[in-house]
């Protein structure tokens, strides 16, 4: 027995937790070949066929790209600082895909490891998870390669696999899950699978061995240079994490903003004094593939990647973490 | 909510400029309960900002046993260092801290201390020194060996002549080579050759060692020869941080998180880190 | 009392030092009466004020911005207003086309003699931006039209048959030592070969997309030695304006020209140049007679044809889905400041974070560094993760250049540059 849901409910349900308050998030076509998660206006914009994955990851909606800490005003010689406690609102994000949704458990390992970041964590508290299993992949797939799949659970409140003729099996993983979909499924002798998983294309652990013990290597700067240094990868990364806390001026409102940051700037590890410790381009892309697959694993156990081959898919050069692992892998 | 971005706010109590470009400052809580709870480690740093132009990371470099307020130092050198040289007294600053593991004194008691420190490297071997001298039963032989590149850059001189008051203790002041003026009685050289030449005789000393990369370097082999083991050298590692709290990802060294597995590190355990600093 | 009349501009005057501050100080000693809505900023010349100014001005709250220097022929510096007000002929454009309402900028020349001329200008400013309102359409969104989208590159892979011509010829460049390092492209992008037998990695196909002279700036490639670049008629212009700014000497690289059957790009619908002028040596097929003039892509037309407020709200939507990856600067070939201005902390030039303000500051900044100097690849726009279409804010600074200076970037080798130079006729219509 499963429970399923039909596409024309499933929008509906999207339309009606938009009514009731809640913040709706999910893939939407901004422009002809352009889809991005966003802020649903309607439960007709969500977009569920005919693309690989959205450009962006569903961290914007938990960590933010811009996200104020705090506000302050100075007055004479004291300082007052503002702070916003009003709650998060409850927010849904539906069609995320499994590659986005596993990338959860691994941002709320860093921002709870001892100190506890409640700007990320009142969001994560505030939002479900509605993932969609994948029912294709691309060439930059590669969720494989690093312990998923394309039905994987993780991170999931409740996952969503196609049956075709428009029709969903839901299952729900948890309370959160089932507090949306209770009630609003029907009954079924019809069960969904996700389809296989791309080719594995290359060993993480070789990857790691390799990284560890290579930190002077030539591979670095023969494969770094083509790298352009901006901040794509890092950017449209569902697990890169790395962020800046920047005092926004008078034009912004005095506040103090954590905003997204990336290891490929050059200014990243730029010490006033002029020293970097990461002068070169090799120096930055080793540091990204050394966090992912041996500085966060040793940490937390676990790979800094999902395979979801956003990095590559934006990548203005045609690089990406798979290209550089398979590159490792391969020799 | 529990917002671990949010600074104290500490009044400036008082401004000291140590060298044409460097000033020391003291703090104290503006919120008494704060105050009353408030500890640390030396060794630990904190997160100061001038409201209006940003964070900056720098040690706490006052000792840990002063109850009543904080002191930090820095060079002016960048934006927010730059706000911070305009500061006056009774102005107001943000805190964030104390982090990091800091130095463990507790494991140094019984043992001699050597420390070595160039230029700027001083504030936070001062609060070390501070901390040993006012528990000074606990701690053997001490040994400063203090150098910068000329005699107008050297920090908190007077306190060198304070310390060298105490028992057991031997302060050496040296700059390099042609930045002694005419009145300097103090040596001249590089930190490593003077202490080379000091003879310095201790047994298994704790060494903390603070500065520019060459200054560790050659310092490195002197040690040895001395037979002080890795285990037994410290320094504090400086990379650039935003958080302070194993979040921001800017200041790793390998798997280490300057910010909480370090700033302070033995020689044997940076010997086993890439070199990202 | 009316609602109009509750209203009192803000107006930030941003002045010359040695003629409109002292015009203004006249008006002062001559007791001649004006608004109070004036805040003056003092500065050494026109020429000095940086567009960032103009921007931030309004941003902070000001309802209008005054920009007043010395008369022409009259700069203490001999020419700062004429290169200032070059720059905002071509500025004055691009704010048009972010949809900046142009009625809150007021340009004028008001000499240390004329007190009165301050007195009418600053009078009569201020009663038309009461007029006008608080400037609340500034980065507001609201509805707008659809502006087509840039027409989308094919997914297939085309070779062309000078493929097999190119990995020849840049093999032999290798092996015989005439270069250490091809930068060409790859079955994925760019790549950067340096063993000769490597050159098979080479691929000359429909998704040659990248503008490689940008690798050009790079120290780790002009570390391995003399550089033979890949380059497309269209990116070959690059060269024409890197090497008039210094930046690139013909001997520094082996230029390896490519004729072109477009690469599937939306500038390849409007291209002009299919056959390299200055390559070194030129591979492929000449494309014949080159087409003399481009028309203006359509989706430029689309957004000039809406209103200021609508060409406004299209672009909030469009930079408020910008992250700040930087990705168009570090893939354009014009944009090689060592440390570029958002990365500049003292002063803050641009709100480092990626907010709606921040993102605009950054946007008008980009666009406006490369005002004249842009030569169209369109990196900015395929390389944008966002899909902001950036490219339709150098194609108005690329059309403003050639209405006003009949100049366009990468064509000729001996025109003097935009910024930089000017004429003493150089149009005054839009400054009083």
């Amino acid at each position: 027995m499963s429970e399923i849901i039909s596409q024309s409910v499933l929008r509906g349900l999207a339309a009606e937790w938009i009514a009731g308050g809640k913040s709706v998030a999910g893939p939407a076509r901004v422009k002809p070949d352009l889809v991005l998660y966003r802020t649903l206006r309607s439960g007709d914009d969500l977009l569920l066929e005919g693309f690989q994955r959205p450009s962006n990851s569903i961290k914007d909606f938990l960590f933010p790209k811009a996200e104020k800490l705090y506000g302050y005003k100075i007055h004479g010689n004291s300082i007052e600082l503002i702070e916003n406690d009003s709650p998060e609102p409850a927010q849904v994000i539906i069609a995320a895909r499994p590659c986005d949704a596993a990338a959860l458990p691994i941002l709320d390992h860093v921002f709870n490891w001892d100190f506890h970041d409640e700007f990320y964590n009142r969001r994560r508290a505030a939002t479900t998870v509605v993932t969609l299993a994948c029912s294709a992949h691309d060439e930059n797939c590669f969720c494989t390669s690093v312990g998923l799949d394309p039905g994987s659970e993780r991170g999931s409140d409740a996952i969503l696999f196609a049956l075709g003729s428009g029709q969903y099996e839901v299952r729900c993983a948890t309370e959160k899950g089932h507090a949306l979909f209770d009630g609003k499924t029907e009954k079924s002798e019809r069960t969904g699978k996700a389809i296989a998983g791309p080719e594995k294309r290359f060993d993480a652990k070789a990857v790691r061995a390799f990284v560890t013990t290579h930190f002077e290597d030539p591979f670095w700067n023969e494969h770094a240079l083509t790298c352009i240094g901006c901040g794509t990868c890092a950017f449209s990364c569902p697990a890169c994490h790395c962020f800046d806390i920047v005092d926004a001026g008078p034009a912004a409102g005095n506040a103090r903003v954590k905003t997204w940051d990336s290891c490929q700037f050059s200014t990243f590890t730029a010490h006033a004094s002029g020293h970097n410790p990461r002068p070169v381009q090799a120096t930055r892309q080793r540091q990204r593939i050394l966090h992912k697959f041996a500085i966060y694993p040793e940490k937390f156990g676990e790979i800094l990647c999902t395979g979801c081959g956003n990095c590559a898919r934006n990548c203005p050069v045609g690089l990406g973490v798979l290209s550089v692992a398979t590159e490792i892998n391969h020799g | 909510m529990d917002n671990v971005y949010k600074p104290d706010l500490m009044e400036v109590t008082r401004i000291r400029q140590e060298t044409p470009d460097v000033k020391s400052v003291s703090l104290r809580f503006l919120d008494s309960e704060r105050a009353r709870n408030f500890s640390f480690r030396v060794g630990q740093f904190g997160i100061f900002s001038a409201f209006g132009y940003g964070e900056s990371t720098f040690n706490i470099c006052s000792s840990s046993n002063w109850k009543d307020h904080i002191e930090f130092c820095f060079r002016k050198v960048g934006r927010v260092t730059e706000a911070l040289w305009k500061i006056e007294e009774k102005d107001v600053v943000g805190f964030r801290g104390p982090y990091g593991n800091g130095y463990p004194m507790e494991a140094w008691k019984g043992r001699d201390l050597i420390f070595l420190g160039g230029g700027i490297a001083m504030p936070p071997i001062r609060c070390a020194v501070w901390y040993a001298l006012e528990n000074r039963a606990d701690y053997g032989e001490i040994t400063v060996v203090y150098g910068a590149r000329t005699v107008a850059d050297l920090v908190f001189l007077d306190e060198l002549d304070e310390w060298s008051k105490a028992e057991r203790v031997r302060i050496i002041r040296c700059v390099d080579p042609g930045g002694e003026t005419p009145d300097w009685k103090g040596e001249i050289g590089f930190v490593p050759h003077v202490f080379e030449r000091a003879q310095v005789a201790a047994k298994d000393p704790v060494v903390l060692v603070i500065g520019p990369p060459i200054m560790i370097k050659n310092t490195l082999p002197i040690l040895d020869k001395m037979g002080v083991k890795p285990a037994s050298v410290y320094t504090s590692i400086e990379n650039r941080m935003k958080c302070g709290i194993g979040k921001c990802g800017r200041c790793n060294v390998g798997p280490i998180y300057v910010c909480k597995e370090g700033p302070v590190l033995t020689m044997e355990q940076l010997q086993g880190l890439p070199a990202d600093y | 009392m009316s609602k109009a009349q509750e209203f009192e501009p803000k107006i930030v005057a941003y002045v010359c030092n040695w003629c409109t501050y002292l015009g203004a100080d006249l008006a002062g000693t001559a007791r001649l009466e004006y608004p109070p809505n004036v805040r003056i900023i003092r500065l050494p010349c026109t020429g000095r004020i940086d567009f960032n100014l103009i921007i931030k001005a309004l941003e902070v709250g000001a309802d209008g911005v005054l920009v007043s220097g010395c008369h022409p022929g009259d700069c203490h510096y001999t020419a700062g207003n004429y290169h200032a007000r070059r720059r905002w002929i071509l500025f004055r454009e691009l704010l048009d086309t972010l949809g900046i309402d142009l009625r809150r900028i007021q340009f004028t020349w008001i000499s240390a003699a004329e007190g009165r001329k301050w007195q009418q200008v600053v009078t009569e400013f201020t009663d038309q931006t009461r007029k006008l309102g608080p400037y609340k359409e500034l980065y507001a969104t609201g509805p707008f039209p659809d502006v087509p989208a840039p027409e989308t590159a094919s997914p297939g892979v085309k070779s062309f048959a000078a493929e097999s011509e190119l990995r020849e010829v840049c093999g032999k460049l290798l092996a015989e030592g005439t270069v250490k390092v091809v930068i060409g492209y790859g079955a994925r992008g760019p790549v950067v070969v340096t063993r000769a037998e490597d050159a098979e990695r080479l691929v000359w196909n429909n998704r040659c997309f990248s503008n490689l002279t940008a690798y050009l700036k790079r120290k780790e490639i002009k570390s391995l030695g003399k550089a033979a670049v890949i380059v497309k008629p269209c990116d070959e212009k690059s060269l024409v304006e890197l090497e008039k700014e210094a930046q690139f000497e013909r001997k520094d690289a082996h230029v390896i020209g490519m004729a072109c059957e477009g690469v599937d790009q939306p500038k390849c619908a409007h291209c002009t140049a299919r056959t390299p002028r200055f390559a070194d040596v030129t591979l492929g097929v000449e494309a014949g007679p080159e087409p003399q003039t481009s028309p203006s892509p359509n989706r430029f037309a689309a957004l000039m044809a809406m209103p200021p407020a609508e060409r406004m709200a299209f672009w909030t939507e469009e930079f408020n889905r910008c992250v700040k990856c930087y990705a168009c600067r570090q893939v354009c070939p014009m944009c090689y400041c060592e440390r570029c201005i958002v990365d500049k902390n003292r002063p803050i030039a641009i709100d480092p974070a990626p907010s709606t303000k921040g993102n605009f500051a950054w946007h008008i900044a980009r666009a406006f560094h490369l005002a004249g100097r842009c030569v169209g690849c369109g990196e900015c726009s395929r390389a944008c993760p966002a899909g902001i279409d950036l490219a339709l804010l150098n194609i108005s600074l690329h059309i403003a250049a050639q209405k006003n200076f009949g100049y366009e970037a990468g064509i000729d080798p001996k025109a003097e540059p935009v910024i930089g130079s000017y004429t003493l006729h150089d149009t005054e219509a839009f400054i009083r």
